[in-house]
């Protein structure tokens, strides 16, 4: 697993460097609000994007698969069953349906200048705002209704007991010698 | 009502912080020793822990600074927050069960403590803790610096205190804080933080409410205002555009399993079942009061382009000028009331692993064990580091605004950077070795420093806190693949293994 992890990061790192490497864009990072001091504004969207958009996309779509990577690492290894795998695959499944809506929303906008409201945002915020905060919630119910499946089992608990009382044996002996 | 805003505000503040003054004195019966003082002798309930967890995460910068980046940069500062879901599931599946599993094997009552006893190394354990106090000194002076602002602009509302001094401010609200810190150690610190959690959860709902109803279309006339002006702040990348913004996904959502005030939490519950619920629990709170960072940046930033209020002088401005125009009295005194609240679980948390670095953990890497009775020194060094905290927060203000601003970038980010791999890939892989540890933490803390101090800015403005969180998470796993698997002690190993 570590491996694997190594191996998604190091890709993090290297689209990382193609974006410092890609040619310039002026106000990448925002500017200055012409009108309200203190107000930053983005600009020409398309233009932020044209040499590094599906390079951030990317590096957003290997951000998510290390995140359900790392949630597997969490999860001791004895109980990283096929069913653990597809649950997962799904978290990861989802993840990526909402970081794709919200961007090819997006684009849509740039190449549009049309976009539908989502509960009070524009529909590729919303897909944002709604999307990320509710697309962790199946990692959320693997973790609390699996917990005694896949964290921590009766079994856990007992080596865990186990373990305490041999430790606390052990430190009764140290301290009558 | 309207006639007696100020009283209003005033008295819902002078309440609270009565509150923890109580709760203080209450908690001063129940500490006995410094287990008690540091991790509540490991006997919390599962709803203590969640506020507690949830409202340490949200510190001053999310009710003050938050409000305040939205209506700067729009929707950038979004990826702050709706990260947090994944944040807490990360944090619970990586470190919730093995940081609690070797407290309570090895009596730990510190992260440097778990990190020493998982890596066999004094060397790791005082790199932590130095990152550590570092990290607290920035937090705790911006925190003190924030609460006395908001408590000149409450006092100088009203005619008995017109006239009062930041320097007064200071005194009055670290006094408080110091009061039931050094009184109740993290007894107190964890039941206020349940009561600033409500109130932070309360003010949060209302405030999106009220926020609501300041433009007849709602939230959408507000959100296409600001579309008309300059599309790019609302769609989903704002105006500080994709770097940033996923930047701040990959530190905030990662780091929040490197936060040393976070993950401390985790080692007090008293049953390692409650994990199931703290989870969704601190997540639901953390999401109720960060409503109010999203909605009033939003609307502020409508109704300036509106022309409805007045251009801020700054950002920052944002909560408190909408509170003064668009909330009732009564709620605007529960907001501040929670404003306080949020600074307090903060600060609170940070004094408190300030402390047990600089009492237990340091002279502990260096001579071998930490300092004779230590409750009462846990006692002294809080007052002590709040002391230095708040000269260093009047100092900056004053003389040196980038002090305080240098250190800040040894916060949130640099925990991250530095705590995160050593301690959430270091409790679930076996091979993570002490030379891999120390080369992330101090690769961690130099590129965040040097960047910080340089004033360096990647392009597309790639932050220098994501260079140093990607490059520290490789080199732990690199060097640690390269070097010797490590030898384990069997205790150890065997928790690894469960």
């Amino acid at each position: 697993m570590i491996y694997v992890i190594f191996a998604f990061g190091v890709l993090m790192a290297a689209i990382l460097l193609a974006i410092i490497l890609a040619e310039p864009v002026i106000a990448a990072g925002g500017a200055a609000h012409p009108s309200f001091p203190g107000m930053q504004v983005g600009g020409d969207g398309a233009a932020r994007l044209q040499h590094i958009g599906m390079l951030g996309f990317a590096f957003h779509c290997l951000l998510l698969t290390q995140i359900v990577l790392l949630s597997m690492l969490g999860v001791s290894e004895r109980y990283r069953t096929l069913k653990l795998g597809c649950y997962m695959g799904g978290c990861l499944g989802l993840m990526l349906v909402i970081a794709w809506g919200m961007f090819s929303n997006h684009l849509q906008y740039l190449d549009t200048g049309i976009t539908g409201y989502f509960m009070g945002f524009p529909t590729a915020t919303a897909w944002q705002l709604y999307g990320t905060w509710l697309g962790a919630l199946p990692l959320i119910i693997i973790y609390s209704v699996g917990f005694g499946k896949f964290i921590y089992t009766a079994e856990d608990e007992e080596k865990f007991n186990a373990l305490l009382a041999e430790k606390i044996s052990q430190s009764e002996r140290t301290t009558s010698e | 009502m309207e006639v007696f805003r100020q009283e209003i505000i005033v008295g819902a503040v002078v309440a609270y912080m009565l509150f923890c003054i109580v709760t203080g004195l209450w908690a001063m019966r129940r500490t006995h020793n410094s287990s008690d003082f540091f991790i509540a002798g490991r006997g919390l309930g599962p709803i203590v822990v969640a506020l507690a967890m949830f409202s340490s995460t949200l510190s001053g910068f999310g009710f003050v600074g938050g409000p305040g980046l939205v209506y700067s940069i729009g929707v950038s500062s979004f990826w702050m927050v709706v990260i947090s879901s994944i944040g807490y599931a990360l944090g619970f599946f990586l470190v919730a069960k093995r940081i609690r599993m070797i407290a309570e094997l090895r009596d730990c009552i510190s992260l440097p403590d778990v990190v020493a006893a998982r890596y066999g190394s004094e060397a790791v354990r005082f790199l932590i803790a130095i990152t550590i106090v570092l990290g607290v000194m920035g937090y705790l002076a911006t925190q003190i610096l924030a609460m006395a602002v908001v408590m000149q602009a409450i006092l100088s509302g009203t005619e008995m205190f017109a006239d009062v001094g930041l320097v007064t401010c200071v005194v009055i609200s670290s006094a408080v804080l110091i009061f039931y810190c050094v009184t109740g150690g993290i007894i107190a610190s964890v039941y206020t933080d349940v009561v600033q959690g409500i109130i932070m959860m309360i003010a949060g709902t209302l405030i999106l409410f009220t926020a609501m109803s300041v433009f007849d279309g709602g939230m959408q006339e507000a959100t296409s205002i600001i579309l008309a002006d300059d599309s790019e702040t609302i769609m989903p990348y704002g105006a500080a555009g994709i770097m940033a913004s996923l930047g701040w996904f990959f530190v905030f959502g990662l780091g929040l399993a490197g936060q040393p005030h976070i993950i401390t939490k985790m080692m007090m519950n008293k049953n390692m079942r409650d994990n199931r619920t703290i989870l969704p629990m601190s997540l639901f709170g953390y999401v109720m009061a960060a409503l109010l960072w999203i909605s009033i940046g939003i609307v502020m930033r409508a109704a300036v382009i509106d022309g409805a209020i007045d251009p801020l002088a700054l950002p920052d401005d944002a909560a408190s000028i909408f509170l003064s125009v668009f909330a009732n009295p009564l709620l605007a005194g529960i907001v501040f009331a929670g404003l306080f609240a949020a600074i307090m679980s903060t600060s609170d948390a940070f004094l408190n692993i300030g402390t047990a670095a600089i009492i237990h953990d340091i002279p502990k890497a260096i001579r071998g064990h930490s300092v004779k009775n230590e409750l009462f020194w846990a006692r002294v060094v809080t007052i002590l580091l709040a002391i230095v905290a708040a000269s260093f927060a009047l100092y900056s203000h004053f003389r040196d605004a980038t002090l305080v601003a240098i250190l800040g970038a040894f916060g949130w980010a640099t925990f991250a950077a530095s705590i995160f791999p050593v301690v959430a890939l270091g409790l679930n892989w076996k091979g993570a070795s002490v030379p891999g540890a120390v080369t992330a933490i101090v690769t961690a803390l130099l590129i965040n420093f040097i960047t910080q101090l340089a004033g360096y800015a990647f392009p597309y403005a790639i932050s220098g806190q994501l260079v140093a969180f990607t490059s520290s998470l490789l080199l732990f796993i690199g060097v640690s693949l390269l070097t010797k698997k490590p030898q384990l002690d069997s205790d150890i190993e065997r928790v690894m293994e469960i």
